[in-house]
């Protein structure tokens, strides 16, 4: 597992969300990028019914990713992450009476994987109460385990096919000393997915009305 | 007739040793079958021992009569012409069916560019030693004259003196782990470990290295069965890439003279790719071409280029 940068793009001037993700396909395929199987990353929320202490209740995010698929990952919102067996949904089910499943804000991310020599690219189609709401790039540099050392090499990538969209490095890496993304720690692509989740569920999309 | 007697071989001489390598053999038979009939057939048990114990002697004796006679006429028959180059091969050109088997042609061809090979590579030897000479004294001054100049084989070098020039080499580089090993016997296979960008396993035969494989550093370096695995190559392109240019830096440092410095270049050499997804392009600027980072390290400068971009 390598360094891995999820971000959103935004959807082309005049263009509806598919077009722009034909749009990126294209330009990855001209790259010579291969196309390989497709992807799902989907997030449902859960709101704690028993308010501990006065303190304001947290959102519990629970996720799933094709690419781990006998893991479950379970996030607090700005808190603690673990990450199970899928048997974890289950244990959500019983523990029905203290985190109450927000039924309209299950979200899913579709798309594409496509392969580049050493990159691994998911370009996905991000749903809310099935409309589409945004795009999701993830690319990933799998033979390199620390992001600060390949950066400038996974911006520069990046721009061959975002051109101006490429984003900054991930907040979740400039937290950790060396940057060191821990082997097989899918954590922190998932706390991308969320930010960008989060960050789309704000955005009003003009004509998102149209679906 | 009289030009065959002159090569020396005895035409008669031939055909009685012929004989008698007939007789020999036919003795040598008869004391087996007779071996193998045992004392069977015999009336009483003394009667019996004493007479296959001579007729047992009897057939020794004529194996032995037999044996002196043919020693005898091989000494006649005189030895074949040891005139022709190809001594006992040449013989082959006398052969009538030439058509269907050109062997001594072949023969000759493969003896003349034997030849040829040989003199050349006299003559690449000594211009290589004089090029050695002449680095040696540059380089070691003084204790050039301490050491002897053609040390013996450098392939029988104890393995102690092997663990002190690899451990020496280890305290020059904080930033790189060598791990020494020895699954096979005396050869010793390293684990390098470079920050965490690349470990390298570099197998050696005494302080030669023999090959390398680059993997990843997240890759793994052990078989299921926990043996290091020398021999599965990366499955990144990048590390694929590096492997290649690792084997072609093990051709480049070579002195077989002093084969510690080898290593050490190597290493200094293999050390250059801490900053493997760090360092752009000297040449294009560039992070990456065709997806690759600049995997190329110059030998001497230790500059890095993509594998396309260097000179
Ligand atoms: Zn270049």
């Amino acid at each position: 597992m390598g360094v891995t940068c999820v971000c959103q793009v935004p959807v082309a001037e005049g263009k509806s969300v598919q077009q722009t993700v034909d749009l990126l396909h294209k330009k990855l395929d001209q790259l010579g990028a291969v196309k390989q199987g497709s992807f799902c990353v989907d997030c449902e929320t859960y709101h704690a019914t028993a308010n501990v202490g006065g303190q304001q209740s947290k959102l519990l995010y629970v996720m799933h990713n094709t690419e781990t698929p006998l893991s479950c990952f379970a996030l607090f919102e700005g808190g603690p992450c673990l990450k199970a067996d899928t048997n974890f949904d289950i244990l959500m089910v019983k523990l029905k009476s203290h985190f109450q499943n927000a039924k309209g804000y299950k979200v899913e991310c579709r798309g594409s994987r496509y392969r580049y020599c050493d990159f691994l690219i998911k370009v996905g189609t991000v749903t809310m109460s099935s409309s589409a709401r945004g795009i999701s790039v993830e690319v990933e540099y799998c033979p390199c385990v620390v992001p600060g050392d390949c950066w400038n090499l996974m911006k520069e990538f990046m721009q061959s096919f975002l051109s101006s969209n490429v984003p900054e490095l991930p907040s979740v890496f400039a937290t950790k000393p060396e940057g060191l993304f821990a082997p097989a720690d899918a954590i922190d692509t998932m706390t991308q997915y969320l930010e960008v989740f989060n960050k789309l569920r704000k955005l009003q999309i003009p004509g998102s009305n149209v679906r | 007739m009289a030009d065959v007697v002159n090569v020396g071989v005895n035409l008669e001489a031939f055909s009685h040793a012929i004989n008698g390598i007939q007789a020999l053999r036919s003795s040598v038979s008869r004391v087996f079958d007779f071996l193998k009939d045992g004392m069977k057939n015999r009336e009483n048990l003394e009667g019996r021992e004493k007479l296959f114990l001579t007729e047992f002697q009897d057939n020794l004796q004529a194996v032995n009569r037999d044996l002196n006679e043919l020693e005898r006429l091989s000494g006649l028959v005189g030895r074949p012409s040891e005139s022709h180059p190809l001594h006992n091969s040449g013989l082959l050109s006398l052969d009538p069916v030439q058509d269907k088997t050109p062997l001594y042609s072949q023969l000759l061809q493969a003896y003349k560019w034997s030849n040829k090979l040989q003199y050349h590579a006299g003559l690449a030897s000594s211009l290589l030693n004089q090029q050695s000479l002449k680095r040696s004294a540059n380089q070691m001054g003084a204790s050039a004259k301490r050491r002897p100049k053609v040390q013996p084989s450098t392939l029988v070098l104890p393995p102690q003196y092997v663990d002190d020039v690899i451990s020496r080499i280890g305290r020059m580089f904080p930033d790189m782990t060598i791990e020494l090993f020895r699954p096979n016997g005396n050869s010793a296979v390293l684990l390098v470990t470079l920050g965490k960008v690349l470990k390298a396993i570099v197998v050696m035969r005494s302080l030669f290295i023999d090959r390398t494989v680059v993997r990843g550093f997240s890759e793994n370096i052990y078989n299921e069965d926990g043996k290091l695995d020398i021999w599965t190559k990366s499955q990144y392109q990048v590390f694929q890439k590096v492997t290649d240019h690792a084997t072609t830096a093990l051709l480049h440092y070579q002195l077989p003279q002093m084969p510690d410095v080898v290593v050490r270049s190597f290493m200094t050499w293999l050390r250059s790719y801490i900053k493997l997804f760090q360092s752009p392009c000297q040449r294009c600027g560039h992070f990456l071409q065709d997806g690759l980072p600049p995997t190329w390290r110059d030998f001497r400068t230790l500059e890095a280029f993509h594998d396309t971009c260097r000179m």
